[in-house]
């Protein structure tokens, strides 16, 4: 076994440079933080429960009378512990084993590992997601209603949260201030800072007023299909519906296939989205919305026959979905997204549509 | 068929797995009998102490990679290896997915992997590639999309 090299090489798949050491190397991470965590409980311990002065945290803990300050100072070496414990117990399992042997192995999920996160397979289907989640609501017209998976959601909870957390922390700075100015004290470094802070507050709550217009003044999007898992070559019935009032330049329903790729960049998580096929179902103009009577209608979404199937790993996904894209008047545009599944065709029909395209040709 | 030296630089002597597979252009279907033949040569002297075979998915592309095995196979065990090398041939029933997929910032690549290890930490790793299905690559669409009207 060589020593390692300071610097390696990475020459297309390989690295130079034994990978045994870069298990060495994160083994003693590990190590370390299991070391770091030892020695603060330890310290810790000692300290709780050696001589104290009476009536401080010391004294409290060894006496056992407050168990959330036993849980507080532990929190950070427990933290460690399990940190650098788990991370050690996986780099000893994985100690000297392929690619393939750790794949093949059930591993133990790193604490650290926060990308790693696959859906459920779809039984028999390798690869392939579940459709539990997308078969368990009833439709009124057609087999299953779709859930809605709209950007503008997520939108709004992040502005909500926001606003609720920021004017939180605003209520807390002012009730110190108001209290001041009652017992007759003026903190004018306080005062100074409220400004700003109630500012922020306002802009978050207005900013959250504004998305919550904008996500239910269009009013409902519905979908309903006729079946599910899809298959490629398939047809299946969609009713579309639409609710809330006023007039829409167009509505849109498009068929997607968008592929998600998760990577580290740095110290930063990142998931790139690219759709890589979109059919116009179809397009309706100038719809005019009743109050009380929503936009319905019925079209059929044909998946191609040589689709790829939705496909979803720990970092890589492709997503099949039904897209509804409105352009209302006097309001903003919206997009509503209803993921779908497609399963791959079964090899029976794969065989017979190949045949088919065989006999095709040559006649 | 690609030969690399998995961890570190290329030990003398330098092993060359070459492969058959039992179809023509490496084109399966799914749950279609795969069935290799491989062959290793240039190791020489060197002492082996394992081997690997494996038929997997793995992806490619923008995201991290991911990795699926449907079969694995070590042999340690001297008898097993005296079988196993220098040539031995090996067949699987493949899944019904995920499917061979050349897509745009996500690629599913199928293979089979046969990985030397030999006495003194360092290993081989021999890669080839073949595909399950027939999924057309994709790309990303032009704006503004064609409209095919349907309903």
């Amino acid at each position: 076994m060589k020593l390692p090299r300071f610097f390696g090489k990475k020459r297309g798949h390989r690295r130079t440079g034994l990978a045994v050491w870069g298990s060495v190397g994160e083994g003693l991470f590990y190590a370390a933080l299991v070391a770091a965590g030892l020695l603060f409980g330890g310290l810790l311990l000692s300290g709780a429960m050696g001589e104290a002065p009476a009536g401080g945290a010391g004294a409290a803990l060894g006496r056992g009378q407050a168990w959330w300050l036993w849980l507080l100072t532990f929190l950070i070496p427990g933290a460690l512990l399990a940190f650098g414990g788990s991370g050690l117990v996986r780099v000893i399992r994985a100690w000297g084993k392929s690619d393939e042997r750790r794949a093949a192995a059930v591993e133990i999920p790193s604490l650290l590992d926060t990308m790693g996160h696959a859906a459920d397979e779809a039984p028999g289907h390798p690869g392939v997601p579940t459709c539990d989640d997308l078969v368990n609501s009833p439709g009124t017209i057609l087999r299953y209603r779709l859930p809605i998976e709209s950007p503008e959601n997520w939108t709004l909870l992040g502005f909500g949260l926001f606003a609720l957390l920021w004017n939180a922390i605003v209520l807390v700075l002012a009730v110190g201030a108001g209290l001041d100015l009652m017992s007759g004290r003026t903190d004018w470094l306080l005062l100074a800072l409220l400004v700003p802070f109630v500012a922020v507050g306002i802009g978050g709550f207005v900013l959250f007023g504004r998305a919550f217009f904008q996500a239910t003044a269009v009013g409902p999007t519905q979908i309903e299909i006729s079946d599910h898992p899809l298959l490629p070559g398939g047809g299946y019935d969609v009713l579309l519906g639409q609710g809330g009032v006023g007039n829409f330049r167009s509505l849109e329903l498009h068929l997607e296939l968008e592929e998600l790729a998760t990577f580290r960049q740095g110290t930063d998580i990142r998931t790139e989205r690219s759709v890589v096929w979109r059919e116009l179902v179809k397009e309706w103009k100038n719809v005019q919305l009743a109050p009380g009577a929503r936009f319905e209608t019925h079209v059929t979404v044909v998946i191609p026959p040589d689709a790829m199937h939705s496909f979803a790993s720990d970092h890589n996904a492709v997503k099949w979905r039904l897209v509804v894209r409105g352009r209302p008047e006097r309001r903003p545009a919206f997009l509503r997204v209803f993921p779908l599944v497609v399963f791959p065709a079964p090899a029976a029909a794969v065989s017979r549509a190949r045949r088919v395209a065989a006999w095709q040709e040559v006649s | 068929m690609k030969v690399s030296a998995a961890n570190g630089p290329p030990a003398p002597p330098s092993p060359k797995v070459t492969a058959q597979f039992d179809r023509v252009g490496r084109d399966y279907e799914p749950l279609q009998h795969l069935s290799i033949r491989y062959q290793v040569d240039g190791i020489d002297d060197a002492v082996v102490t394992a081997i690997e075979r494996s038929v997997l998915w793995y992806t490619e592309g923008k995201g991290e990679e991911d990795l699926g095995i449907h079969l694995f196979e070590r042999i340690d065990d001297p008898q097993g290896l005296v079988a196993a090398l220098p040539e031995a041939s090996f067949a699987v029933r493949l899944p019904t997915s995920p499917l061979s997929y050349e897509g745009v910032i996500v690629k599913v690549r199928w293979c089979v992997r046969v990985r030397l290890f030999f006495a003194g930490g360092r290993d081989f790793v021999s890669e080839h590639v073949f595909d399950v299905g027939r999924i057309p690559p994709a790309r990303r669409p032009r704006e503004p999309l064609g409209a095919v009207e349907r309903g």
